[in-house]
């Protein structure tokens, strides 16, 4: 057992809500908590809370919304673990918005299991021995005379049990204890057992709403026609037809916004029923004045990209050692390419609002609401207080629902009529008007002595921002360098890296695996490319420059991570021993490695893909594995869907996905013109991880990063060595 | 505006609305059907399938004027309790992450093993393509699908 001292401004008993029952608040140490002020944490509002009801039915309160990444079965383990309760007996619930700390609600950068992990152990233990200690004034007993055991207490003098249930009223009365025992990991019972999602049951009969399947008093419907070029106006409406359209209720217009959101100005046709404004819609007469930013290509940004790629970058990010000085005998560069990429969650985003008189209430999918409010306050001039939010559960989201453009379009809407108003982004809206994942390009170059040894190691990164659209084209640190940065994992002397952003007229925003994934494509094929031209095994080359280098701080202070190099080769390890690197391949078949630190999420991956080369730039992929150290594993059977779903999300950017622009248009307008991966084209794949006892990391993002890459070497091995995302362009083809 | 009569999941509804408008919606908005997804509105992601005469189909794709005298199927009606070989095959293999597109995965999955309850690799291939899953739990999906076809033929 393990003594935790209970600060007691970190957690407490909420009296205004356990009557009938015990709840306890507790705050949960996040990026945002961190930057308050002291004296804000005096009256301390707790940011998730869990409640124990008279039937000893466990609810957390949390602020983090599922999405299908399985925190309503993770955490709920967590607190049935420290509880000595059914996990079954354990829900997980999304705090109300408004019910806990203001800026606490934020779902993203996989990082849920690795905040709450330590703040909800605590508060299962506490809740536990409160519940001890009110059996053990009830028999009149020392607690120490006590246990706990599937939801009850055991008296382990005289054997008589009390279910917690029974005993919620008398522990809402104790004082929350100073210290609480947690268990000892190697005790668990729980965690580390593979358990089924918590709402299965609602999902495989329907039943699960999704905030598309919400339905409000006196909803009408609204889809809206944009401007095709992101900054520009309107300038007339003719909507003559569309109000003849049976159904129609009222065809409005409004006026774009700028930062952080940028949604375009647009006209919304208002309906009883969706089918009616979506038929309207196409009958909508509109001029608009496209200003002088309608000319954007990405033929003509990737000309860019390659132009000032050989020049300095913009922004230096980070330097070791002198690479100038030491500049190795041998120099090798390469260039390495991947397009803007939509995020097309199969649920498109959605969003009913309702505006009256006395304020604002809002249903629907947000992983940022905070944020949102705040934005849709000032950008739709209502009072942040007036704006109750409902939270939704959400059809994936993958970083699509931290922005909150349809959000505030749906307001504006909802201004305009005395009814609620829901409001579809069709599928073609979705693909055409979203915050893409920016377009990026990667001039790498590395000396080395004659052995390949690697001397010098410089990464210009190039890209369009995502801190251009969010704060604007004066933000000083614009770079996505994660992966490129003060954290590259090789053993090298002498680094340069550096940042150039360019501006392009298209929204961008953060997507699954965000720049570690843009980072790895390149960095992992540069280093097989190395390896290649040495002839050296590119596992052994891996090796040698990570299994003897020690744990590194990445920078100073916040935002600065701990690097280990030795877990980076540990997955690589793990991956290479699993798919036979060292036997004799099959004919035709080839094995491409990457490895990789997802460093913020605290967790390792790296993949080994084997390839059967069936023509010319024709390939099946026979065989995937992937490895992964996320620390202590908490529901394993989570961590195998999120590994072999990332792996088809990963999939899909290396071979197919991409978005084009001509005109400062999208040329792609749905899932015909953007392909996802398909369930005939998902290959064999086996997950693995290391046995860890180290705190547990994230893993939603953790197993996209390596796939690209490790295909992209499998197929270097064969003879081809793909540069630019995805391999489809550059005329490769797939069974 | 038309009333249109329509049998759904064994219980018959009423309901007026233009006869062009797709049985997806009238599934979701006229009836309160909300397992069928929206996914797409064209045909190419499988989020909406029912089964109709004991073919999968694409309800957004069926206006409603044409599913009169139709038997049609959707997820409230594959089972209410999750009884269905189907759904307890996707329970067992833990299918669904964000679980949007499950309902249209298991509809293409019930309308194939109902025509056939030994589907060869390649049919399930061919029945299975169409469904898009952003989550991408195709994995499980195959998985499931052996345990409903090992299951009914029990």
């Amino acid at each position: 057992m393990q003594k935790q001292k209970i600060d007691r401004r970190d957690f407490i008993r909420i009296t205004s809500l356990s009557s009938g029952s015990l709840a306890i608040g507790f705050l949960v140490p996040g990026f945002r908590s961190l930057d308050l002020p002291a004296e804000d944490c005096e009256f301390f509002q707790p940011n998730a809370y869990i409640k124990i009801d008279k039937k000893g039915k466990v609810t957390i309160f949390f602020s983090k919304q599922e999405s299908g990444q399985g925190v309503d079965t993770a955490l709920p383990m967590i607190v049935a673990e420290e509880m000595d309760v059914d996990f079954r007996d354990v829900k997980a619930a999304i705090a109300p918005f408004g019910s806990v700390r203001r800026g606490e609600h934020d779902t993203g950068g996989s990082q849920s299991i690795m905040e709450m992990y330590t703040p909800l152990r605590k508060a299962g233990a506490i809740a536990k021995a409160m519940l001890i200690s009110a059996a053990a004034n009830q028999w009149k007993v020392k607690p120490s005379s006590c246990a706990a055991d599937k939801g009850e207490v055991v008296n382990t003098i005289t054997m008589q049990r009390i279910p917690y249930g029974e005993l919620v009223c008398a522990a809402a009365a104790l004082p929350v204890p100073k210290e609480v025992s947690l268990k000892n990991p190697k005790d668990f019972t729980l965690i580390g057992k593979s358990e089924k999602r918590s709402n299965l049951k609602d999902i495989l009969t329907g039943k699960a709403q999704y905030g598309l399947d919400l339905k409000v008093e006196g909803m009408v419907y609204a889809v809206s026609e944009r401007c095709p070029v992101l900054g520009g106006k309107l300038v007339s409406v003719d909507d003559t037809a569309a109000r003849r359209v049976p159904g129609v209720i009222k065809v409005v217009s409004y006026t774009g916004t700028g930062a952080p959101m940028h949604v375009r100005a647009g006209v919304a046709v208002i309906a009883t029923n969706i089918w009616s404004a979506m038929k309207a819609r196409k009958l909508l007469g509109i001029t608009w004045d496209e200003g002088d930013k309608n000319k954007e290509s990405t033929e003509a940004l990737f000309k860019t990209f390659a132009e000032k790629a050989v020049q300095a970058p913009q922004i230096k990010v980070f330097e070791k050692g002198d690479t100038g000085k030491n500049a190795g005998a041998v120099q090798m560069t390469a260039s390495y390419a991947a397009p803007f990429l939509a995020h097309a969650t199969l649920e498109p985003v959605n969003f009913i609002a309702s505006v009256k008189a006395e304020g604002c209430e809002l249903w629907g999918g947000l992983q940022l609401p905070d944020w949102a409010v705040n934005t849709i306050a000032s950008d739709c001039g209502i009072k942040k207080e007036n704006i109750k939010v409902n939270l939704a559960l959400m059809g994936g989201a993958f970083g699509r629902r931290l922005h909150f453009d349809f959000a505030i379009e749906a307001v504006k809407i909802a201004q305009q009529v005395d009814k609620p108003v829901k409001l579809l982004w069709e599928r073609t809206d979705d693909v055409q008007f979203e915050p893409y994942r920016p377009a990026n390009y990667h001039q790498l170059t590395a000396g080395t002595d004659e052995k390949g040894n690697i001397i010098a190691w410089q990464h210009h990164v190039l890209g369009t921002p995502v801190a251009y659209m969010t704060d604007g084209p004066n933000n000083p640190h614009p770079e996505e360098m994660d992966g490129a940065d003060g954290g590259f994992c090789y053993d090298v002397p002498n680094i340069k890296t550096g940042y150039t952003p360019v501006p392009f007229n298209i929204n961008r925003g953060w997507l699954r695996s965000v720049d570690i994934c843009v980072n790895t494509f390149p960095v992992e094929s540069f280093i097989d490319e190395i390896a290649a031209r040495f002839k050296r095994d590119p596992y052994e080359f891996r090796i040698s420059m990570l299994e003897n280098r020690p744990d590194f701080k990445t920078g100073e202070g916040p935002g600065s991570f701990t690097q280990s190099p030795k877990r980076v080769a540990g997955v690589l390890k793990l991956a290479a021993e699993k798919i036979g690197w060292k036997e004799k391949r099959k004919p035709n078949h080839f094995i491409g490695l990457a490895t990789h630190s997802f460093i913020f999420a605290k967790s390792y991956a790296a993949h080994a893909i084997e390839i059967e080369i069936l023509g010319p730039k024709k390939f099946r992929i026979t065989r995937v594995v992937g490895a992964i150290d996320c620390g202590l594993v908490i529901n394993p059977d989570g961590l195998l869907n999120q590994m072999q779903g990332g792996l088809a999300f990963a999939l899909t950017q290396a071979l197919k996905g991409e978005i084009t622009i001509s005109n400062s248009r999208v040329l792609q307008d749905g899932f015909f013109s953007y392909e996802l991966l398909r369930y005939d084209e998902m290959p064999p794949v086996e997950i693995y991880w290391v046995d860890s006892q180290e705190d547990p990391g994230g893993v939603g993002e953790v197993g996209l990063p390596t796939v690209a890459p490790a295909l992209c070497n499998a197929l270097a091995a064969a003879g081809y060595r793909p540069r630019s995302l995805p391999i489809r362009n550059e005329g490769f083809s797939w069974v | 505006m038309p009333i249109f009569n329509l049998n759904i999941n064994n219980k018959s509804y009423s309901v007026e609305a233009e006869s062009d408008m797709p049985l997806l919606w009238v599934l979701r908005d006229l009836l309160g059907l909300t397992g069928t997804k929206y996914g797409c509105g064209v045909a190419s992601c499988g989020a909406c399938t029912v089964i109709m005469d004991g073919n999968a189909v694409y309800s957004c794709q069926r206006q409603v004027g044409a599913c009169v005298n139709k038997k049609i199927t959707t997820i409230e009606g594959l089972s209410e309790d999750g009884s269905h070989p189907v759904q307890q095959a996707w329970q067992k293999a833990g299918v669904p992450q964000c679980g949007y597109c499950q309902p249209g995965q298991m509809m293409a999955a019930a309308a194939l093993l109902a025509k056939n309850k030994q589907p060869g690799e390649d049919m399930i291939t061919a029945a299975m393509s169409d469904n898009l899953c952003r989550c991408g739990t195709y994995h499980r999906i195959k998985a499931a699908i052996h345990i409903a076809i090992e299951d009914i033929n029990k």
